[in-house]
């Protein structure tokens, strides 16, 4: 009763809080001027078809950047987290297998999501979507193989390669567009290319390619990661 | 004419994902909610991606894959989730009367204890 009070009193608390926010506000009928700026020259200036992306990924880069890290950060906790716990408990009990429905479901599947994944992050400048979401197909695809062979091994080595390599590049690129070009991810290091198509908007497909690969090893290694703690837990 | 075809296919469509929801609602158990929630919604998909089909021709190819997708993984994925629920023993409504899964899983028990 007392608890049902004190929720019912937190939701009327946070009603009043943000009902202020909501009665009085008023949609802006004009562009702020960076927000005018970027749509006014956006895509002449970076050559991105999806002005988003060139936001995204070149005006805001370094904050992209950022975001990058903090998903690697997080990554890294896990593994920490549920490493130690996995070599405290190391006796297993064999996993129920899936069943064949399952399994010859993901075999045909797989690939399709990975095609579909690695087809979101080349098309980032062009269409909606881009690096992350891309990441987090290929990762929905690693989930699949997991949940249709339980017991499959794999590489943490390639995964952790990949995921450094992508990294690493990354900030490359990054330091590339200070020398070559204005400034820090500029994507200008490459010939723009004709608006629109598949090879245009200079460096993003790159960044994004290499944006969507670590992404997909970091989630990619998190699930892994549950996975071993799962049958250590057991 | 084919605007007017192409609204109807997909308000069909839209019943059946509404009658999807409201399945989800209704039933007595989680495997039946399972069930009509697939079924249902799996047809009303697809009728609204055909009824899109048919009023934007262009897209054809497009939406053609996005139904054998959907054929793909919707039946799949309940399948998989209804075959997990009953693993941890996930409780059926009282008016189940025949459970083949237990049955089968009863009959490779004992196969093995010979």
């Amino acid at each position: 009763m007392i608890k049902r009070l004190i929720v019912l009193l937190t939701l009327v608390l946070l009603a009043v809080v943000f009902s202020d926010l909501l009665l009085n506000y008023i949609e802006s009928p004009v562009l702020s001027p960076l927000g005018s700026y970027y749509a006014a020259n956006g895509p002449a200036e970076l050559g991105a078809a999806n002005l988003v992306t060139s936001v995204i990924v070149t005006y805001r880069g370094l904050d992209t950047l950022g975001e990058v890290t903090v998903l690697f950060i997080s990554a890294a906790g896990v593994g920490l987290l549920l490493g130690r716990r996995e070599a405290a408990t190391d006796v297993a009990e064999p996993r129920k297998p899936a069943s064949e429905i399952v399994q010859s479901a993901a075999q045909l599947l797989m690939p399709l999501v990975f095609l579909f994944g690695v087809y979101v992050f080349i098309n980032g400048h062009l269409t909606p979507g881009g690096g992350f979401q891309g990441g987090a197909i290929i990762a929905s695809g690693i989930l699949l193989l997991l949940l249709a062979q339980p017991s499959a091994s794999i590489s943490r080595r390639l995964i952790g390669i990949t995921e450094s390599l992508s990294g690493f590049s990354y900030v490359v690129v990054g330091v590339l567009g200070v020398i070559l070009a204005g400034g820090f991810l500029d994507n200008r290091i490459m010939a723009l290319g004709e608006f629109g198509s598949l090879f245009s908007a200079g460096a993003i497909p790159i960044i994004y390619i290499l944006i969507g690969l670590k992404v997909g090893a970091e989630l990619g290694s998190v699930l892994d990661r549950f996975r071993s703690a799962g049958t250590g837990d057991q | 004419m084919l605007d007017l075809l192409g609204s109807l296919i997909v308000l069909i469509g839209s019943f059946f994902l509404f009658s999807a929801g409201l399945g989800v609602l209704r039933m007595p158990d989680s495997y039946n909610r399972i069930q009509t929630g697939t079924k249902a919604s799996t047809l009303g998909a697809i009728l609204v991606l055909v009824g899109l089909a048919v009023l934007h021709p262009a897209w054809t190819w497009k939406l053609l894959m996005l139904i054998f997708f959907v054929l793909l993984t919707n039946p799949v994925s309940s399948h998989a989730l209804a075959r997990a629920a009953h693993s941890i023993h996930v409780g059926e409504a009282a008016s189940t009367v025949i459970d083949r899964l237990e049955e089968s899983e009863a009959r490779d028990l004992s196969q093995e204890q010979k």
